[in-house]
């Protein structure tokens, strides 16, 4: 069964105000107060002076685990919100892998799910594990992301994205954080080049959320009431708290610490978000915890995990 | 049940929340004719996601309240009545 092995994130070290990034994201004073009060989001983190590749090296630096076993690490999966991040022929995956002496794995991205496709990279770590024939066989999945335009930093009227990265050591028949279920459902109609309306996407934003929570509990077998705790994607805080209002669990099983402090750190926020709750005691061993996710813009996109600590 | 004083402070407040509404909602519209307590915020004012957070924001300023948005069920605040009794019921003075 798929298994998080180990898990480390880096996230830059300097928080901006959400006051300090408004005329740069040319927010208008009234939007400031309502990424405040409403959605809970008052810093978000950038660092211009590392790069991608200094991202996820900065995140597979913390995953000590690596040490000794890059021979067993037969794929390496770079789940990502943004299709295109460098001008050709830069590649920072293949940089990373050369750094990490990884050059023997095969790697690549998965896109196209925006801030949902980390998971989807999960499963289909698991699922290449699976099929692989040395039984011992290990993926490195990471995200990382840079806010390069204003596009990409600003979600108006609904989130703030920051800068991080994460890097998860992924085996196939591990027995931490193993894999329960995943579902997903890709709504192509939302897709930023789709037609229809912002409004549109975000009254169905809740119920599909939920939909999709509701179905990877049914593929467990689980109800909701056994989910000890959800790491949600850091959209912001009124999203979850209508989600909550619509599954009827309480939000205070929602970790939504790391919202105002970290902003949505696109792919990374599971991460960010599991590395909290274990730093604060709230993942006990069995605990079965949900773990969403939602693309917007560029590949609509919405998913959830669950797994079993 | 209320005793019929708080039932009075209640009403007293529901009405300055309705008035409110109404000139907030005509200022955010830019409209000239006048918003009226039956009326459907997203069908027929065109309030949408956006612009309900901004009309709970500039009620809370000018209430000098806060709102318990976090109780908040969107879909059953259907008309600008429907609003005004759940904040005449969800808020805190500040």
């Amino acid at each position: 069964m798929t298994a998080l092995d180990a898990v480390s994130v880096y996230l830059p070290t300097a928080r901006l105000s959400v006051e300090s990034v408004a005329e740069q994201l040319e927010l208008s004073e009234m939007q400031v107060k309502l990424f405040r009060r409403f959605h809970g989001l008052s810093d978000v983190r950038y660092d211009p002076e590392l790069s991608l590749s200094d991202l996820l090296l900065r995140a597979a630096a913390g995953l000590t685990e690596l040490a000794g076993q890059r021979h067993r690490v037969r794929y390496v999966l770079w789940g990502r919100a943004f299709p295109v991040v460098v001008p050709y022929p830069v590649n920072p995956l293949h940089e990373v892998c050369r750094t990490l002496g990884l050059d023997h794995a095969l790697s690549f991205t998965v896109t196209q799910q925006s801030c949902a496709s980390a998971l989807l990279a999960i499963d289909l770590a698991g699922r290449l594990l699976a099929g692989d024939p040395e039984p011992d066989a290990l993926a490195l999945v990471l995200t990382g992301e840079k806010g390069f335009t204003r596009d990409a930093r600003l979600l108006p009227g609904m989130s703030l994205f920051s800068e991080g990265a994460s890097a998860c050591l992924v085996s196939a028949t591990g027995d931490r954080d193993r894999l329960l279920a995943y579902a997903c459902s890709q709504r192509g109609e939302f897709d930023k080049a789709g037609s229809e309306s912002t409004e549109a996407f975000l009254r169905e934003y809740w119920p599909t959320l939920a939909e999709v929570i509701r179905r990877a509990l049914e593929q467990a077998g689980m109800d909701l009431a056994e989910i000890a705790l959800v790491l949600p994607h850091n959209v912001n805080v009124v999203t979850w708290q209508r989600v909550c209002l619509l599954l009827e669990f309480p939000a205070e099983r929602v970790l939504l610490d790391n919202v105002a402090r970290n902003g949505h750190v696109f792919c990374t926020d599971a991460f960010a978000n599991y590395q909290t709750a274990r730093e604060h005691g709230r993942l006990r061993p069995g605990d079965r915890y949900l773990v969403a996710a939602v693309g917007a813009g560029d590949g609509a996109t919405f998913a959830a995990m669950i797994f079993e600590h | 049940m209320m005793a019929p004083h708080e039932t009075g402070v209640d009403a007293d407040f529901r009405q300055r929340v309705v008035e409110t509404m109404e000139s907030v909602l005509k200022q955010l519209l830019e409209r000239d004719e006048p918003v009226t307590e039956d009326m459907r915020l997203m069908d027929e004012l065109n309030v949408n996601s956006l612009l309900a957070l901004e009309l709970l924001l500039r009620l809370e300023e000018q209430l000098q309240i806060q709102i318990n948005v976090e109780t908040m069920d969107p879909d059953k605040m259907e008309t600008v009545a429907d609003l005004a009794t759940f904040i005449t019921a969800n808020h805190r003075a500040l």
